[in-house]
């Protein structure tokens, strides 16, 4: 399953959440202002708070709104 | 192969001006797809508090664009954001868009491609980008909670990015080369604060750090003394640039990049209109690129209703 870290005012988080949706793809949506816990996934897996992160495994991530990377990572799901 | 789809106007660019566009052709009942390369809203997705908007006392560009996309789409214009351009041929009949998809046949073309934020002119920008230099406070400043940032920027856009930081960041230097530029509302917020340091006539010449940005080299032009800063993060706000890649083999553009079109929003090609901050004008407001976007939809129709007999 996908997992977008993200916050509700970043325009790229919507982006990202709007291209999985158009695509039909399921994901978990983690807002890092709502949930510390969120927050400090995503800076574990990115190294930082720059968000949006999609990530499937925790390990590989695509940060901001990367289509193409988008696209890689809806393949290997 | 890629599909060929007809469209009587292909808008390019979803921001103020190519949203109203879309939304005086689609009451026009023109068949009218928008396409947008990154954020629907343009620039003004990113505006934290808008008071300029006649009729709205304070909004916020997020607010103010889901409420505009909303009314466009109910009156059946399509907006594509995920399909990228990727060349535009306009001097045919039909003029052809081609994105990474498909290939759009349109009748007229309204250019509305808006500006981006200029990068910062130094070599270690790119090095650090996401890593401490940022060109979007809405998307990137809840990550300096308790931190110490630097905006680089005077004009409004660099003052009210500073006045917006200081929701989460715990210090904030205002770092302009010259004298401020920003209007007199936000001037007032800003030394009103007591969270930002303004440094004036001050000039930033390096960026430094291992892994992402720790320090910033700053040069006082006023007595010459050059120090260093500790910054966890900068937000860069030097202006902007007009997206106008795409057309420069086919319209003339201006000594500063933007397309040559008079106040009738027309280019030196029949049927593809320019219009907001990627027409060459004096003045750029959220108002004006509302105007260009109505001056074009309707010119447009017109153009369409001749070429249709």
């Amino acid at each position: 399953m996908i997992t977008v870290f993200g916050f509700e005012g970043c325009p790229y988080c919507v982006k990202t959440k709007r291209y999985l949706e158009s695509r039909g793809v399921e994901y978990n949506y983690r807002d890092i202002e709502l949930s510390a816990e969120a927050a400090a996934e995503c800076q574990r897996i990115s190294g930082d708070l720059t968000v949006p992160v999609t990530t499937i495994d925790g390990v590989n991530y695509v940060l901001g709104f990367d289509k193409k990377k988008l696209d890689e990572l809806i393949a290997s799901a | 192969m890629k599909e060929r789809i007809h469209k009587d106007v292909v808008i390019i660019g979803a921001g103020m001006a190519g949203l109203t566009a879309a939304l005086y052709c689609g009451r026009m009942n023109l068949d009218t797809l928008v396409l947008e390369n990154a954020i629907i809203g343009g620039q003004i997705a990113n505006a934290t508090d808008i008071e300029n908007f006649p009729g709205l006392a304070s909004v916020s560009g997020k607010d103010l664009i889901s409420a505009l996309q909303r009314q466009t789409e109910s009156f059946g214009a399509v907006i594509d954001e995920f399909d990228e351009i990727e060349r535009v041929t306009l001097k045919t009949s039909p003029k052809i868009v081609e994105t990474q998809e498909k290939i759009y046949e349109a009748d007229a073309v309204i250019i509305a491609s808006g500006m981006n934020r200029r990068k910062i002119p130094l070599a270690e920008g790119r090095k650090f980008e996401t890593r401490g230099v940022h060109y979007c406070e809405l998307c990137d400043g809840h990550a300096y909670a308790g931190k110490i940032v630097a905006v680089m920027g005077g004009g409004n856009a660099a003052v009210d990015a500073a006045n917006f930081l200081t929701k989460y960041a715990e210090k904030i230097y205002l770092i302009h080369r010259s004298e401020l530029r920003a209007d007199e509302v936000s001037q007032k917020r800003l030394f009103a604060n007591k969270k930002i340091t303004v440094m004036l006539q001050t000039e930033i010449k390096a960026l430094r750090g291992d892994k992402r940005l720790e320090e910033i080299e700053i040069f006082d032009k006023v007595s010459g003394v050059t120090k260093v800063i500790a910054v966890d993060g900068i937000f860069v706000n030097i202006g902007v640039e007009p997206n106008t890649k795409l057309f420069s083999d086919e319209l003339t553009l201006s000594a500063s990049g933007r397309i040559v079109a008079g106040e009738d929003c027309r280019t030196e090609i029949a049927g593809v209109f320019a219009a907001g901050d990627v027409r060459e004008k004096e003045i750029r407001q959220l108002t004006t690129a509302a105007s260009d976007g109505t001056t074009a939809a309707l010119l447009a129709e017109k153009y369409l209703s001749k070429l249709h007999g």
